[in-house]
């Protein structure tokens, strides 16, 4: 049985190799090679050149010198900050809500709140900016214009990243809940809690858990990803858009394994963290 | 009984859910520095009345009486009663010093100065300060009259030591202590317990009911116990209050209840028991098995059908000759201290306790004192 068990397990060993591992030493590989463009086999060097993209200012307008990895990094994390704070009061709330409520089939409002997300991301992206342009559909066919204006700011990505990865925080926050036992609510109440008290001192603390994970669930992909910032950011753009702008457009694939290799860093960090409030993983899933 | 105060009284109480009334037109009157057990199987109520007195669930009709106050409506949170729960429902996120402190520790300012005394406080705080004590002084005291409150618990309750372990570190009797201190540290009035025993093992189960019944005597609080256990109710209580479907059956103390039981439900519920049906003949007079018997301190109409009630323990088995009635043992059970044996009289198989060892086919003769014979109306609705 035992062998038999370690025989299914090889597929998957193969792929994580050839698929992860392999590629994550070949980026690292590259972060220090001598590519500026492409990649050439035979002229390979080892240098740690590209690594003062990391802290080297460049003249980008002239007169003014800045350094676009610090810009972006802050952008990344400023847009992932904003995100997650947001995120977790909202969130929250709602999934006390579904919590609290008295329907049967708790399982219908989650999947209500999921169901944006089976829509393509680009495609409600795509939309957001559409109609954060002045002038657009809504503008011209209901003659308001709530979201007006906003392509390009601030606001309007921090909106679209919260529309987008607000589900992440909902789930295993509502997962956290609906695991609290209620007697232990009625124990508080029972030694003399009022119920806002009650709330502080025995639902938060043990819902800690799933805000953890779900902060880090939606802190993650709004700190790494570039699709939205390079829909409706205009000329903000974080870490995930010069990666992307590295691999596609300039093919400076050492800088763009460097960058790489900064977002995994984060990654791998907040993992830890995960892994440190929630030992048993039960709010992940 | 006519002497004490009462504590808390249920008048006429209904609960409904779904149209079923769980909890049907009860009346009980509690008293003070008593231990009454609800007693019936699950489903018969018990609980849902433990948890009206609680405030956890609003009675539809009817009213919940505490202390002489109308309780039907006031929070659970502004009742001076404090529940042990049937799972614990220990805080996981707190250590066991932690948990007992919690109502402590999160009542208000005024309510601690009470609670520990004002002039008491006053006068701690201006020793250690020599002269007109500060805010922060009185703070301090307060804090540590809270800690010895806490390290007195659970040492009322012997887990001194314990102060710093995790609730998921101790094993379900120190959880079970933990939930009785985290309730008794706040001096309630009133102690609810909610099957707190019942997921002990059986040794440790019986020394938490001496434990308990120990505790109260001690502590001169009303403790309101449920359970489906009539065992830890006989070992407990001062008054049983057996129910079945949300009504009462009977109240009394255990020996009357035990004895005396008011009907089949309670004869059949509280203790092995042998129901007879039998005819009263005339005044101390029954007759059952065919047999006329001598009984005492019963009033029924001459000739009126009753059922008459036996123990098994109370049968006193004597040689054949000098027998009221004599039967055959078809069934005999060694159980330490005594045989099961049970006795095909007739059409009639009786369960009868004794020292005595008797085999399977073995003739036995059996005679009843007449205070051993009880009696009750026969019911028709059954």
């Amino acid at each position: 049985m035992n062998r038999l068990y370690k025989g299914l397990a090889r597929p998957y060993q193969v792929w994580l190799i050839v698929l992860v591992f392999i590629p994550l030493l070949s980026m690292l590989l590259i972060s220090v090679s001598n590519y500026s463009v492409g990649m050439d086999l035979a002229n390979l060097q080892i240098t740690l050149s590209h690594w003062n993209l990391l802290y080297e200012n460049v003249s980008s307008t002239p007169g003014t010198f800045s350094n676009p990895f610090i810009t972006a990094f802050t952008n990344s994390l400023t847009g992932a900050f904003f995100t997650t704070i947001i995120s977790f009061v909202l969130g929250y709330f709602v999934a006390y809500q579904i919590k609290r409520s008295r329907v049967k089939n708790k399982l219908i409002i989650m999947t209500i709140i999921i169901l944006p997300m089976w829509t393509n991301l680009l495609l409600r992206v795509g939309g957001f900016a559409n109609i954060m342009l002045e002038n657009n559909i809504i503008e011209s066919i209901f003659g308001i214009n709530p979201l007006g204006g906003l392509f390009g700011t601030w606001p309007g990505i921090v909106f679209a990243l919260v529309v987008t990865y607000m589900p992440f925080m909902i789930l295993p926050v509502y997962t956290a809940l609906e695991k609290i036992d209620i007697s232990l609510e009625e124990a508080s109440l029972d030694l003399g809690l009022t119920p806002f008290k009650t709330f502080w001192k025995v639902i938060f603390p043990l819902s800690m858990k799933g805000v953890v994970t779900g902060s880090i669930m939606v802190f993650l992909p709004t700190f790494a990803g570039f699709a939205i910032p390079k829909l409706l950011g205009g000329n903000i753009y974080f870490i995930g858009n010069m990666i992307e702008n590295r691999f596609i457009y300039t093919r400076n694939y050492a800088e763009g394994s460097l960058l790489s290799m900064v977002v995994l860093i984060i990654i791998l960090g907040s993992l830890l963290l995960i892994t440190r409030f929630d030992k048993e993983g039960e709010t992940l899933l | 009984m006519e002497n004490k105060k009462a504590l808390i009284e249920l008048i006429d109480v209904t609960k409904t859910y779904d149209e079923e009334n769980v909890v049907n037109n009860i009346n009980l009157t509690i008293y003070e520095n008593e231990f009454v057990t609800l007693l019936g199987p699950s489903g018969c109520g018990k609980t849902t009345t433990l948890r009206m007195i609680a405030g956890f669930v609003q009675p539809d009709k009817g009213s919940v009486i505490i202390n002489g106050k109308l309780f039907n409506d006031l929070p659970p949170y502004a009742r001076p009663i404090h529940t042990v729960f049937q799972r614990y429902a220990l805080f996981p996120h707190l250590n066991v010093f932690d948990n007992v402190a919690f109502g402590l520790n999160n009542r208000s300012w005024e309510y601690l100065v009470n609670f520990f005394g004002k002039d008491s406080i006053a006068e701690e705080a201006a020793n250690i300060a020599g002269g007109e004590p500060k805010k922060s002084t009185i703070k301090k005291v307060v804090k540590s009259r809270i800690n010895k409150a806490v390290t007195d618990a659970l040492a009322l309750v012997k887990l001194k030591g314990f102060e710093n372990r995790k609730v998921d570190q101790i094993s379900g009797g120190q959880q079970q202590r933990v939930a009785l201190a985290r309730a008794l540290v706040n001096k309630p009035q009133i102690l609810l317990l909610d099957e707190p025993l019942a997921a002990l093992d059986l040794k440790l189960r019986q020394n938490m009911q001496y434990e308990l019944k120990e505790m109260q005597r001690k502590l001169g609080i009303t403790f309101v116990f449920v359970t489906h256990d009539q065992e830890e109710a006989m070992t407990m209580s001062d008054r049983i209050v057996v129910m079945k479907e949300g009504v009462i059956q009977q109240l009394g103390t255990p020996k009357s209840i035990y004895n005396e039981p008011i009907n089949r439900y309670v004869a059949n519920f509280i203790g092995e028991s042998n129901i007879i049906p039998g005819t009263y003949v005339k005044k101390d007079l029954v007759n059952f098995l065919g047999v006329d018997f001598a009984c005492m301190g019963y009033k029924f109409a001459d000739g009126e059908k009753v059922d008459v009630v036996i123990r098994p323990e109370d049968f006193d088995v004597v040689d054949v000759t000098k027998a009221k009635v004599t039967g055959k043992v078809i069934f005999s059970l060694f159980k330490g201290v005594h045989n099961e044996l049970e006795v095909q009289i007739g059409e009639t198989i009786l369960l009868v306790h004794t020292y005595e060892n008797y085999e399977i086919g073995q003739p036995i003769g059996l005679s009843i004192d007449p205070y051993e014979i009880h009696m009750m109306k026969v019911e028709t609705n059954e």
